[in-house]
Formats: C-alpha cells, structure tokens, sequence
C-alpha cells in the first residue's frame, strides 16, 4: 500500500471519526452549571477550550509524528492524549458518557503499533465520542461562553442620558429613526430634521457601544464608519434644502440600513437571540 | 581636667570617624557602587523581591512610591467598580492585557494569572525579563537594578495607551507622557530608615500618575450666527493628544447649547459628545466646528462644555458661556 494511501485512508477514518455532525443532530440546549466554573469569571482563564485544544492537539501529534516516522513522539503523544481525555471526562459530570476511556486506550495502543493504518482505523471509534459531544454541545458553548451576551450591555441614552438596556436602546433608535421617515414621508421636513438629529446622535453613539466589545477601529468602522457618515451628511444636506428630494433622501436611509444596522444584526442576532432564550 | 579633655578628644575622633565613614559610604554607595564586590551585596539580597511580589513588599522601602500608586488609577485598575461592570465581571478578554499587565515593555502586555487585585502594580512595569529595571542605575542592596531609558519615553506608555501614544506622536511635541502624567520632583527613591540618608535625592517621577483635569485654558471656543445657523468652534490648544482620549474607556466632553428667543424661552437646544470612541474628541491645535440650524427667531445661546471621565458618571464644567445674537 503505497505510502499516500495510508495517509488518505488515516485522514478519512480521523474526519469520519470526528465530525460525524448532521443537521439532525444538531441540539442548542444550555450548557450545565458544572461547566461556568471552567470560564470566566469562575476560572481566571477559558480552561474547558484549553482543554479541548490539549487533546486536539494530542490527537493531532500522533498523525504529525507518525508521517514524518518519529516514534517516540507518537508514543508521547498518544500517552498524553489518554491522560488528558481522562482528566477531560472527569471534568463535567452531567457529560461522563460522552467519554469512552476504553476507545482512547485503544487509541493509544493502536498509534504504538507505529502503524499509521491501525491508528487510523481505532481513531474513528474515539473521534465519535467526541464528535457526538460537539454535535450536541459545541454551538450552546461557543453561544454562552464565548460570545458576549447583548442583554449585560448597557447603554447611555445619549438624549435623556439615562443608562439603559441594551434592548430597550435598540428600541429608542428604532423609534428616532420613524421619526426621521414617517415625517419625511408625510412632507413635515422641519419636523424630520429635528428628528434627524436625535438619531443621529443616537446611531453614533453605537460606536461607544460597540467599542465595550470591539478593541479594533476597522471592526467598529464595519458597522458604523464611513457609509454612515455619507449617509447622515446626504440625509441633512437634503432636510436643510429648500425642496428635498425624495430620491436622495431614500437612498441614504437604505445605506444606513443596509451597512449599519444590517451588518450588525446579521452578525449578532442568531447568537443574541439563543442567548435571550437561556437568560429569561 | 585632663580626663574631661581626653574624653571630648575621643567623642571629637569619633565623630570624625564616623562622619568620614559616613562620606566615604555615601560616596560609594551613590557614586561608585561598582566598586562594591557581588559577593558583599548578595549578603544583602532578599530573594523574595524577585519572586513578583505584591506591591506591599516593594513598600517596605519605597514608601513614597508606593503611597503615591496606592491613589491611583493603576492600582484599582482590576478592583475599580466600573471597571468590574465594563468589563462584565472580569470576562472580557480584551481588557485583560493591560487592567492586569504581567510584564510593560513598549508592547501590549499579556495578562497574568497572580494578584490580579493589584492590578497595575511595581512589578508589572519594573521587574523585566527577571530584573528590576528604572530610570537609574543605582545600588539596591535587596535587588539588582538596572537603569532601562525607556521609563522617561512615550513608547512604555505606549505599551497599553497606544492610540494615545500615536495621537501624540503625529503632534510633534516633545514633552513626554512622563514629563505631563508623572511630573519629577527630588526625593529619595527609599524611605527605610537609615537607607534614606545614605541615597541621594533623585528626581523621582510621581507614581499618581496624574490625569490631567481639562480647564478652560486648554479648550478655545469661538461662537457666531450666520443667517439661520448658529455656529461654534472648539479647539484643544494645549494638549497634545486628543481630548478626552482612550483606548478603549470612554470619556466624554459633553456640548450643550441651548436656543433662547428674546422673551428668554428655550426654543430649542442641541448637544454634542464628543468621545474617542465615537471619533469625534478634539485633536490637538485644531479647530473643530459644529454648524446648527436655527428653527427659530433666537436671541442667545447658552453654551456649556463639561467633562465626564471614562470612570465616573459625574460631569464637571470646563466652560459655559452666553452667546447674544
């Protein structure tokens, strides 16, 4: 069996093994409590994805160092990896039986043979278990662990500056903008640029909000940067006109809505919503 | 008669003695520690200090220091209450790199794991690379010091103010972030007893590192009427960074205008925020305008400019003016 075939054949067994993952299987339940004490704040550092990478990694060494023929870091590897998926399976008790010890053992015996085939073929049997727990579990601790939740933000009203919730500030932007476009449309332009600043002033104080989270200006820019800005100016320039025109002022609150608020929603939304689901 | 003599002539010799020790210590301790060899001094050493300690052990000697960064911001910088709510109880990733620094050397930082509730603290920026590094070379008998230029430069600063540091870096300004935030007096570096007498004073920087309160000296505003506008420029003439700047706080100047018409009624009012993070703080030595249309007929706009730092909710005022029409 020519060497590129072991090789194909170990890669087939590892990503049948691991990523077993159909749409059928997929569940978004909330994590157990057991798990908070491996995140912050509980843990000083994100200790169950550490976790996870340790044994991807172990994983991952046995396959590196059986190609390139340097046993003795195979048998490193397969050790560790045994030991770290014990120290895994112990971790969070309502998750014990995803683990199958006797499959990393296995495992483990399979990568010492220094046959990269036998490796392979014991891997599928221990990559199930772990692919049946990410199938059930991954998008729930990507969701509440790793995602910031929304619903913590809080916002200063740049209007009344009341500090309020993130959700309730979603709103008043909501209602600004209508002021903005129900008074346009009914012809009352002084009235739509009043309202015009009020939003405004609102939609820009994303950026405030925005940077709670974001530590880079491009990210921040992404959502409110240079097409709000030419959107807000286009928008002002025709209210403070004698004779706005409609066309102009319609173009510009669709590049707002089609830049700011709809690369934000379509980035955050899924997740806010799973989150807003656990949190009430 | 003779015995008293002989005595006074022993206290006068001991004194001379001793006073000439003293000189010749206080020379060799502030003018040729070299001369000193390791083998004397790691009799003297105290191995815990290299160990990153809390800042209560470097306080042992240097009191001053200690007491001055126990005022400030730095020192609360994990523990401070707005921070805990900004950073939704400690979880925040980003803003652990520089709330609780492990080692400042003109980069951005990696968080530690110890004594977090120090934050900022002595050894996050002076013990580098497993030595305790400053602006001096100088002989510390419990630790070995080693003089490092970068505590007098912006860049160190930079390590976690870095959009600040570039900020005042386009401005051309020589003054450092040290000369304005850690302004030096002379001082001794220790105040242990007799250790304080035996090093000279230094120029010490202050370890409060002052945040500047922004008065109305550092912020020009010029205000007019153009038909149905009311027009208002405001400049940062004094500070060479943005104002308010941060990396990632959020400061604000807050603008209020409010439109008054002749009978004294508010017509109307307007407000600007003017915040790093909303990119619109005031740059250095240069004007900024702000143009507002007038509904209508006003008469006089009261104009006030306050100032809320990123850590408090309160607002302090840098100027309010009338502006007649």
């Amino acid at each position: 069996m020519s060497f590129l075939r072991i090789i194909l054949i170990a890669a087939a067994f590892i990503f049948i093994g691991i990523l077993p993952v159909h749409a059928k299987d997929m569940i978004v339940k909330e994590p157990p409590k057991s798990l908070s004490k491996y995140y912050p704040p509980e843990s000083k550092q994100s200790k169950w994805i550490q976790q996870m990478h340790k044994m991807s990694t172990h994983f991952g060494g046995v396959f590196v160092n059986l190609k390139e023929k340097d046993f003795e870091n195979v048998d490193i590897h397969a050790d560790k990896l045994v030991e770290e998926y014990k120290k895994t399976s112990e971790m969070v008790p309502e998750w014990e039986d995803y683990f199958d010890i006797k499959a990393a053992e296995a495992f483990a015996a399979a990568a010492k043979t220094h046959d990269i085939a036998q490796a392979g073929k014991a891997s599928g049997k221990l990559g199930k278990t772990c692919g049946k727990c990410h199938a059930e579990n991954e998008v729930s601790v990507w969701a509440k662990f790793h995602w910031p939740s929304f619903h913590k933000i809080k916002v200063t009203d740049p209007i009344s500056e009341k500090e309020i919730e993130f959700d309730d500030y979603m709103g008043s932007i909501s209602a600004s903008f209508k002021g903005v476009t129900v008074n346009f449309g009914e012809g009352q332009y002084d009235r739509a640029a009043k309202a015009l600043k009020i939003f405004k002033s609102r939609y820009m104080e994303l950026k405030s909000t925005c940077s709670k989270c974001h530590a880079t200006q491009d990210v921040k820019r992404f959502y409110v940067g240079q097409d709000a800005d030419t959107a807000f100016a286009g928008l002002s320039q025709e209210l403070d006109s004698e004779k706005p025109n409609p066309e102009k002022f319609w173009k510009n609150i669709g590049l707002l809505g089609k830049t700011g608020c709809k690369h934000c929603h379509l980035v955050h939304r899924t997740n806010s919503f799973i989150q807003e689901m656990w949190e009430k | 008669m003779k015995r008293s003599s002989r005595i006074f002539d022993l206290i006068i010799g001991v004194g001379l003695i001793g006073v000439a020790g003293f000189a010749m210590l206080y020379f060799l301790v502030n003018e040729r520690f070299e001369w000193i060899p390791e083998q004397v001094l790691e009799l003297a050493r105290d191995p815990e200090i290299l160990k990153r300690p809390a800042a209560k052990k470097c306080s042992e000697c240097h009191k001053a220091i200690y007491e001055a960064w126990k005022d400030s911001r730095h020192s609360i910088s994990w523990t401070s209450e707005n921070f805990i709510e900004a950073s939704e109880n400690h979880t925040k990733e980003k803003c652990l790199p520089c709330h609780i620094p492990k080692s400042v050397r003109g980069e951005k930082p990696s968080p530690r794991l110890n004594l977090r509730d120090e934050g900022i603290y002595c050894v996050s920026c002076h013990f580098i690379d497993n030595k305790m590094q400053g602006p001096y070379d100088l002989l510390a008998p419990p630790h070995p010091t080693f003089r490092n230029p970068d505590y007098v430069r912006s860049k160190f600063c930079g390590s976690c103010h870095q959009k600040t540091f570039k900020e005042w870096k386009a401005t051309n300004v020589e003054e450092t972030c040290q000369d304005c935030h850690m302004p030096r007096k002379k001082g001794r570096l220790t105040q242990k007893a007799g250790f304080n007498l035996l090093h000279k004073k230094r120029w010490v920087g202050d370890h409060r590192f002052l945040h500047g309160e922004i008065k109305e000296k550092d912020v020009v505003m010029e205000a007019g009427w153009e038909e149905n506008y009311f027009i208002i420029s405001l400049k940062n003439q004094t500070i060479p960074h943005f104002v308010p700047t941060a990396d990632n706080g959020d400061p604000r100047l807050y603008l209020y205008i409010k439109f008054f018409n002749e009978a004294g009624e508010e017509v109307d009012k307007a407000k600007e925020i003017i915040a790093p993070q909303q990119e619109t703080a005031l740059p250095y030595n240069k004007k900024i305008q702000y143009r507002y249309r007038l509904f209508d007929k006003v008469f006089k706009a009261e104009v006030e400019l306050k100032y809320q730092p990123a850590w408090s909710k309160e607002k302090t005022t840098v100027r309010a003016e009338t502006v007649r029409r």
